[in-house]
């Protein structure tokens, strides 16, 4: 067992003809994987995470790079013999066979003797919960059981690497509630590096021990959840995490007694932390981040900015505030039962060390001085 | 491993290409031929030549003597009778069969389509039998009302499945906003199947055009279709077959040029559906 | 503008009751939804007021008149389907202006320009209206749908899922554009959803259905906190309520409840324990939402000890499943801290912020302060 490591790794696909397209599904992504860690990699549709996964399988060429697992580097080993076990989010199931023998598939081509087959599929099967299920065909089982059948066949082969591709994006929410604590805790139990790709940020937050955020083949942020929640570096991983997502709003700076605030859109002013004082000059445009639950209600003494409510819901586990700046809403989402009438005049504090400033041209983080860089 | 795989990769297309090169010459090759013929006398007819000396004479015979202009005209009135007829019958059976639920509707779908199964053969002489009685024999109606039944089964699948792409909701859509049913039917759905349906109506077309058995039975006094038209070169002592060659050039040339003016129109609309995204 | 009656209605579908015997009374200008698992009957109801379909039996009443078997161009009401329904072969324009275009709805050229562009700009797809429906994007088309029902003035806005095929941000954000326009519909409007946060946030009153029967009507307010069944209780909240089983207890005057986890007695407020002496149960399901559970890392006076089963940090909370005797508990902490799987913890249940039910019929029995939970909370 050793560290997986992805080295200046590029994918660029065929346009059928031979011809390249120009465009880099995967570019220039470098990760250092310790064993036994659970990696997301997260981010939109066409981002390049289910290609780099693949790469990682060995379904796909590579471009330029190399993919190694400790000092080994397995560009060119075939993928039978990666040891790397893959679970596909539409099951890909062989439907004739029993779920003992779908699990039973990839030892008996391997020509695996029969007693340790026999002994294997029981084990799994017993860490997946799919026991009872052994002789069952697959074509009648329901969503959840048949991931955990291949999540099951998938590990079967004591993988190096287990790799999960979208795994619970075909079930429904109860069942992808239940089977996300299985796999939180089959990793803890077989500790065995787990990469999960997926677009749902909750599930990778809830999951991941590291996530590695991808745009356009680009890696953008590679961190802990907490890392990657509360200090995202630019604007694309703060409005992607974080549901309801981060309230982004362009701001001017403006110079007041003693020190600085922004200027919302609409003339709405808002007290800029101290913390920024020494990067802010009169003027500067910026985007502003704030999450809706790092916004609380204060009272007419000391706040930071005042708003009027335009939307206010209870939805009984929290309540949302909306207040219009122009085209858009800024989001309180706030957890004490208090009821806010439509046009009635709030006031607010920010937590001051989770607002962020983001460059309006580049989209990257603004950070004020002496705080800690990257991620 | 890579590279041997793309080694492999190229000589398959090279074998691929050679093998389709041969086969497009062995399918097109008859009709080169019946151009060529088309254009020689009588005295070169049997002889393999690529090279003699071209001679307009087939064509002015067809064109001046006989009645071949007269069958081609028969033709088109009897095709385009048919397909009036098809698309008068089919569009509301389509839209019967994708929208209402009744009882033995897949049964009367399929047997619909199975109306295509059965060789025309089969059925002539009956069909001859019941056309003396009811005085139907070598009429206009007799023939479009035989002819329709060509490409309707055809036509009812095709649109079918292009009325049940249609959301039903947009159907409902347009009576809550004060539509009467026939509006919703003229100036919604039929603009939404107009592929589908001039595709089909298309095809409709040249199914009967080609049609032999029909027109070789059930008519040829005062009507004659052109396929049938092109078998009176066979004369009891020679085969014209130079002459047989240009009425067949003929009879194609109006398929080729409307295959060609909606090329586009024909393969979209029997491939996708109505609505999409 | 209409008050909207369903008068014991049943619906059939072949052997299929989709419907049976339901009533609702929506008051003029009244947002109501019709709330609901998958194949609860919610689009029956849509499609019955807007005449797709008859009922069995029962009425359908628009204010005082009889709407039973009148033609739904008849009706005068609007309607967004779940799919948009657009017309594709016509432009945006087109799309919006069709009612005002036919027979029944017609208006002159110059009425159909204004009121086209007014809700055009009102929906912000103005820049949209020469280009057909297949060129926008999911949400515009959404907007175009409502658009074309809201430039009506009709009896009734129908509106069935109208925001399911949005992806979770655009869903976040048309339901509050929706909830601010609201006050401009002037007109009664039935919305129909299966999700728990748009019925909450929309709805004047929610009608919860389930398996063609209503359950309840109430406020958001009332069907969360006041659910009159279990079913209801488990419908809305994002991490679903938990149920616990507790028998009744009485020592010394003061009534109280023990759960199966320990010896504990847990003392319940007044209120609550004068209802259940009233009513004379023994044992009682107490639901919990997930952040209506106390806990500990220490053990502690009152505290029974768990297990966690698994711990899903999801950014500013983290949602933890603790194994407790046979049972799962489920529920929220706003904490950054961190937590193992198979640590032990110790959890509290103070039956001030349980939802009390009837073990047999899982019907609502009580539950501490009524009259401020109906009110959401206090003024802030």
């Amino acid at each position: 067992m050793a560290n997986l490591k992805l080295q200046n790794l590029y994918k660029m696909y065929d346009q059928g003809n031979g011809k390249k397209d120009g465009v880099y599904a995967v570019n220039n992504l470098n990760l250092e994987i310790e064993d036994g860690t659970f990696l997301g990699i997260l981010g939109p549709s066409g981002c390049g995470k289910s290609t780099t996964l693949r790469m990682i399988a060995g379904l796909e060429e590579i471009t330029k790079g190399e993919i190694a697992i400790g000092d080994m580097v397995i560009n060119d080993i075939h993928p039978k013999e990666r040891k790397i076990g893959l679970a596909f989010e539409d099951y890909a199931l062989y439907p004739p066979l029993s779920v003992y023998n779908n699990i039973a598939f990839c030892l008996k081509a391997n020509k695996v003797d029969k007693k340790e087959i026999d002994q294997r599929v029981r084990k799994i099967a017993k860490t997946m919960k799919v026991e009872e299920l052994l002789d069952a065909k697959v074509e009648g089982l329901s969503g959840g059981q048949k991931q955990r059948v291949n999540i099951a066949r998938a590990l079967v082969r004591n993988p190096r690497i287990l790799l999960l591709d979208e795994p619970l994006s075909h079930l429904d929410g109860k069942m992808r509630q239940i089977l996300r604590g299985e796999i939180k805790r089959l990793h803890k139990e077989i500790k065995c590096t787990t990469i999960l790709v997926t677009h749902d940020q909750m599930e990778a937050l809830s999951l991941a021990d590291h996530i590695a955020i991808m745009k356009l083949g680009v890696l953008q942020q590679y961190g802990t959840p907490d890392e990657i929640y509360n200090d995202p570096v630019n604007i694309f991983v703060a409005d992607f995490i974080g549901e309801p997502p981060m309230n982004l709003l362009p701001v001017t700076v403006q110079k007041a007694d003693g020190g600085f605030c922004f200027l919302l859109l609409d003339g709405t002013r808002i007290k800029a932390p101290a913390k920024f004082h020494s990067i802010l000059e009169d003027g500067q445009q910026y985007t502003m981040g704030i999450r809706p639950t790092s916004i609380v209600i204060a009272d007419e003494k000391d706040y930071d900015a005042q708003f009027t409510v335009d939307v206010f819901e209870n939805l009984g586990d929290e309540r949302i505030i909306s207040i219009r700046i122009l085209e858009d809403f800024l989001t309180i989402v706030i957890e004490d039962m208090l009821v806010f009438q439509k046009g009635s005049r709030i006031y607010v504090k920010m937590k001051e060390d989770l607002l962020y400033l983001f460059d309006r041209e580049t989209g990257e983080r603004v950070r004020e001085q002496g705080q800690r860089n990257g991620g | 491993m890579y590279q041997n795989k793309s080694r492999f990769a190229k000589v398959l297309g090279i074998a691929s290409t050679v093998f389709l090169v041969i086969y497009t010459i062995f399918s097109v090759f008859p009709l080169i031929w019946m151009v060529i013929i088309s254009f020689k006398s009588d005295v070169d007819m049997f002889k393999t030549l690529f090279i003699f000396k071209p001679t307009l004479d087939n064509f002015r015979n067809v064109l001046t003597t006989g009645n071949y202009v007269k069958a081609f005209g028969d033709n088109f009135i009897i095709c385009s009778g048919a397909v009036l007829v098809s698309v008068i019958v089919g569009v509301p059976a389509a839209y019967a069969l994708a929208r209402y639920n009744f009882k033995r509707k897949e049964t009367v779908a399929f047997t619909i389509l199975s109306f295509k199964f059965a060789p025309e053969i089969l059925i002539i002489i009956p069909l001859f039998a019941i056309f003396q009685k009811l005085h139907l024999y070598d009429t206009y109606f007799g023939m479009i009302w035989i002819y329709q039944f060509i490409g309707l089964p055809l036509l009812i699948w095709v649109l079918r499945g292009y009325f049940e792409d249609i959301p039903v909701e947009m159907e409902r859509a347009a009576e809550l906003d004060g539509y009467s049913w026939f509006e919703v039917f003229f100036k919604m759905l039929i603009p939404l199947i107009r592929p589908g349906l001039v595709a089909a109506a298309l095809l409709t077309f040249i199914f009967c055009w080609n049609n032999f058995t029909f027109g070789l039975m059930l008519c040829g006094f005062n009507i004659q279709t052109i396929t049938v038209s092109a078998l009176t070169y066979i004369a009891t002592d020679t085969i014209h077959y130079g002459q047989m060659a240009v009425a067949s050039l003929i009879a194609i040339a109006p398929e080729i040029v409307l295959c060609l003016c909606i090329q586009k129109h024909l393969v979209r609309g029997l491939s996708f559906g109505a609505v999409k995204g | 503008m209409a008050r909207i009656r369903l008068d014991h209605v049943t619906k059939k579908y072949g052997s299929i009751t989709a419907l049976k015997d339901v009533s609702i009374d929506v008051k003029d200008n009244e947002f109501y939804v019709i709330f609901g698992p998958a194949g609860a009957g919610k689009t029956s109801v849509l499609n019955l007021i807007a005449g797709i379909s008859d009922p069995e039996e029962g009425d359908i009443l628009f204010d005082d008149a009889y709407m039973n078997y009148v033609e739904p161009r008849e009706r005068d009401v609007a309607m967004v389907f779940e799919n948009y329904a657009l017309y594709p072969h016509k432009t945006v324009y087109e799309n919006i202006a069709s009612s005002m275009r036919t027979k029944k709805y017609r208006q002159p050229e110059e009425v159909v320009d204004r009121e086209v562009k007014r809700v055009a700009a009102m929906m912000n797809i103005s820049e949209l209206l020469e280009r057909k429906p297949t060129q926008a994007s999911n949400g515009q088309r959404q907007r175009i749908a409502l658009g074309r029902a809201l430039v009506r003035n009709p009896n009734v806005f129908l509106m069935d899922e109208p925001l399911a095929h949005l992806d979770a941000k655009l869903r976040n954000s048309m339901r509050k554009e929706l909830k601010s326009m609201q006050e401009a519909f002037h007109t009664t409007t039935i919305y129909v959803t299966h999700d728990y946060t748009e019925a909450m946030s929309l709805g004047d009153r929610i009608a919860v259905i389930h398996e063609g029967s209503i359950c309840q009507v109430g406020t958001g307010n009332e069907v969360y906190y006041l659910p009159e069944t279990e079913f209801v209780a488990k419908l809305f909240g994002d991490c679903e309520i938990n149920i616990l089983k507790g028998c009744v207890t009485e020592e010394k005057g003061r009534t109280g409840i023990r759960l199966p986890y320990g010896e504990e007695v847990y003392p319940v407020p007044d209120d609550v324990g004068e209802r259940l002496q009233c009513a004379g149960v023994k044992d009682v399901d107490i639901g919990f939402r997930g952040w209506a559970i106390d806990y500990s890392r220490e053990p502690r006076k009152g505290y029974v000890r768990g297990k966690i089963y698994t711990h899903e940090p999801l950014g500013n909370k983290v949602e933890l499943t603790v194994s407790l005797g046979d049972d799962m508990i489920r529920f929220i902490v706003h904490v950054d801290e961190r937590f193992e799987i198979d640590e032990a913890i110790y959890l509290h249940f103070n039956m001030d912020k349980g939802i009390f039910f009837h073990s047999e019929t899982k019907e609502y029995l009580v539950r501490h302060n009524e009259e401020v939970m109906r009110g959401g909370g206090k003024n802030g």
